[in-house]
C-alpha cells in the first residue's frame, strides 16, 4: 500500500551553508497519528510546508499519496487538510462566507459534518472573523480543513495560544475524525501531554535531523533517564560508549544519560560496565525526554 | 464503567487503562460476560488515540481477561485467568517499599512494621487465624 506521506532524505536551506533540514526520512501509514516535536527552529514548520508543496526541497523527495505535492498540487491538496498557527482568515468576512468559499473549492464537502462542528464549537455563522477569539478563529480554520474529509490532516502547532479547554476540544475533533474517516494526522506541537494523548508515534527533530522516532505507548518503558554521579565517572565518553546510550549531558554534579531499556536493566548495565555506584534510573515522560535529548548543558 | 487517565501519571496511558479494567474485574464492578465499550468509543470518551486503547485491549485479551467476538464486540471473559503471580508480586513490592520507608521515617523498626501487618491481617481474616 502506498504510504500517505513519504520524506526521502530531505534537505532544505534558506541560506547557503545553514541547513534547516538535513537528511530527514520517514513514512506515514494510513490512519497513523504522528506528533512532530522539536525546539523552536528545529525545522518542524519547514517540513510541514514541504508536505503541503509550499516549498521545494533542496534535495530528496516528498511524496503525498505517492504524488509530488509541487508537481501535482491540486490532486494532492484535494486530499489534505491544513491548519497552521499563523493562518490568517479575512477579518471582514463572516464564518458563513468563509465556509461557503471552501464548500465551493471542494466538491467533496460534507455539509452534515460542517453542521456538527459548528454546533460542537457553538460558532455563530453570521459572526465576523475579526470579532472571534483566537480559539474560535482556530476552530473555524479546523472546520475548513476537515469538512472535505481529507485523508491526511496536517496541523502546524494547532494548539498554540489556546486555553486548555479549547485545546481539548481540538483534540476531540481530531480523534473523532480519525475514528470515523480514518484520517491520518501529522501535527507539530510543544504540548507534550497532547502528543502523549492522541499521538501513536512521535518524531523528535533536532538541528534538521530525526533524533527519535518511536511508538508513544511504550516509550516510557523502553527509554529511561540514568543519573550518574560525576565523581564516580569522570569521563563523559565512557557513558556515551555504552550501547543504547542516546545522549549524556552534565546537570550540576550529575550526568544525565538517556538510555534504551527499563530502569532496572539500565542501572545494572551502567554499574557493571563502569563500576559506578549510586546510579539512579527513572522512567521518563515525553517532556523529560525532550529536555534531556535536546536541552542544554547545566553546570 | 468509569475510566480516567492522566498523562501526568507515572504509568503509560495504555497501562492505566489495563489496570483500571483489571481492577474493575477484580472488584466485581465488571462481571464476566459483560460488554465493554468499543476501543473507538472509549478513545473518544477519554480523548486519547484509538491505537492506545486498542493496545490496552489487545494486551488484556492476550492475558485472557477480555475477548473480542467478531461483529459483536468486546466482553469480559466468562472464565477469568488466575492472577498472574509474578505481576502481582511486582505491584506488591512497590507497595511494600513505600510502606516500609514510611514506617522507618516514622521511627518504627522492622518488627514494629511486621506487627502492624499481622494486626491488619487479623482485621481482614479474623476467623481463619484463631487456631
Amino acid at each position: 500500500m502506498t504510504p500517505v506521506l513519504e520524506f526521502e532524505n530531505i534537505s532544505k536551506a534558506y541560506k547557503p551553508g545553514a541547513p534547516v533540514l538535513d537528511g530527514v526520512s520517514f513514512h506515514m501509514a494510513e490512519g497513523e497519528v504522528l506528533g512532530l516535536i522539536g525546539r523552536n527552529g528545529a525545522g518542524k514548520t519547514t517540513l510541514l510546508r514541504l508536505a503541503m508543496g509550499m516549498l521545494y526541497p533542496r534535495s530528496g523527495a516528498v511524496r503525498v499519496f505517492g504524488l509530488s505535492p509541487t508537481e501535482q498540487p491540486i490532486a494532492v491538496k484535494k486530499r489534505i487538510g491544513y491548519v497552521s498557527e499563523d493562518q490568517l482568515l479575512p477579518g471582514g468576512s463572516t464564518i458563513a462566507e468563509i465556509i461557503a468559499f471552501h464548500r465551493y473549492l471542494f466538491p467533496a464537502w460534507d455539509e452534515s459534518l460542517e453542521r456538527q462542528i459548528l454546533q460542537r464549537f457553538a460558532l455563530a455563522p453570521d459572526a465576523k472573523i475579526r470579532h472571534l477569539s483566537k480559539g474560535q478563529a482556530r476552530q473555524v480554520a479546523l472546520l475548513c480543513a476537515v469538512c472535505h474529509r481529507p485523508e491526511l490532516l496536517i496541523l502546524d502547532e494547532p494548539a498554540s495560544g489556546l486555553d486548555p479547554a479549547a485545546r481539548r476540544e481540538l483534540l476531540e475533533t481530531s480523534i473523532q475524525l480519525l475514528n470515523r474517516e480514518g484520517t491520518a494526522i501529522l501535527f507539530s506541537s510543544h504540548y507534550m501531554g497532547d502528543i502523549e494523548r492522541i499521538g501513536g508515534r512521535v518524531i523528535l527533530l533536532d538541528a534538521g535531523k530525526v533524533r527519535l522516532d518511536r511508538e508513544i505507548a511504550t516509550l516510557s518503558e523502553e527509554i529511561c533517564i540514568a543519573m550518574v554521579p560525576r565523581a564516580s565517572v569522570p569521563d563523559i565518553a565512557a557513558i556515551e560508549r555504552i550501547p543504547g546510550c542516546l545522549r549524556v549531558r552534565p546537570v550540576f554534579d550529575t550526568w544525565h544519560a538517556v538510555m534504551e531499556g527499563g530502569p532496572e536493566n539500565v542501572r545494572e548495565r551502567i554499574e557493571n560496565t563502569l563500576g559506578a555506584a549510586g546510579v539512579n534510573c527513572v522512567p521518563a515522560s515525553l517532556e523529560e525526554l525532550f529536555i534531556e535529548l535536546v536541552g542544554g548543558e547545566r553546570s | 464503567m468509569q475510566i480516567a487517565v492522566s498523562s501526568a501519571a507515572e504509568l503509560p496511558l495504555y497501562r492505566q487503562i489495563m489496570r483500571q479494567i483489571t481492577d474493575a474485574i477484580a472488584g466485581g464492578r465488571l462481571a464476566p460476560g459483560e460488554k465493554l465499550q468499543s476501543h473507538r468509543e472509549l478513545s473518544e470518551e477519554l480523548v486519547i488515540a484509538p491505537l492506545t486503547v486498542k493496545k490496552a485491549y489487545d494486551e488484556l485479551e492476550s492475558l485472557g481477561y477480555i475477548e473480542t467476538q467478531r461483529g459483536r464486540g468486546t466482553f469480559v471473559c466468562e472464565k477469568l485467568p488466575r492472577a498472574n503471580r509474578a505481576d502481582q508480586r511486582e505491584r506488591l513490592a512497590e507497595t511494600a517499599r513505600s510502606l516500609l520507608s514510611q514506617a522507618y521515617l516514622a521511627g518504627l523498626d522492622l518488627p514494629d512494621a511486621l506487627e502492624l501487618l499481622r494486626k491488619t491481617h487479623l482485621e481482614l481474616k479474623p476467623e481463619k487465624d484463631k487456631s
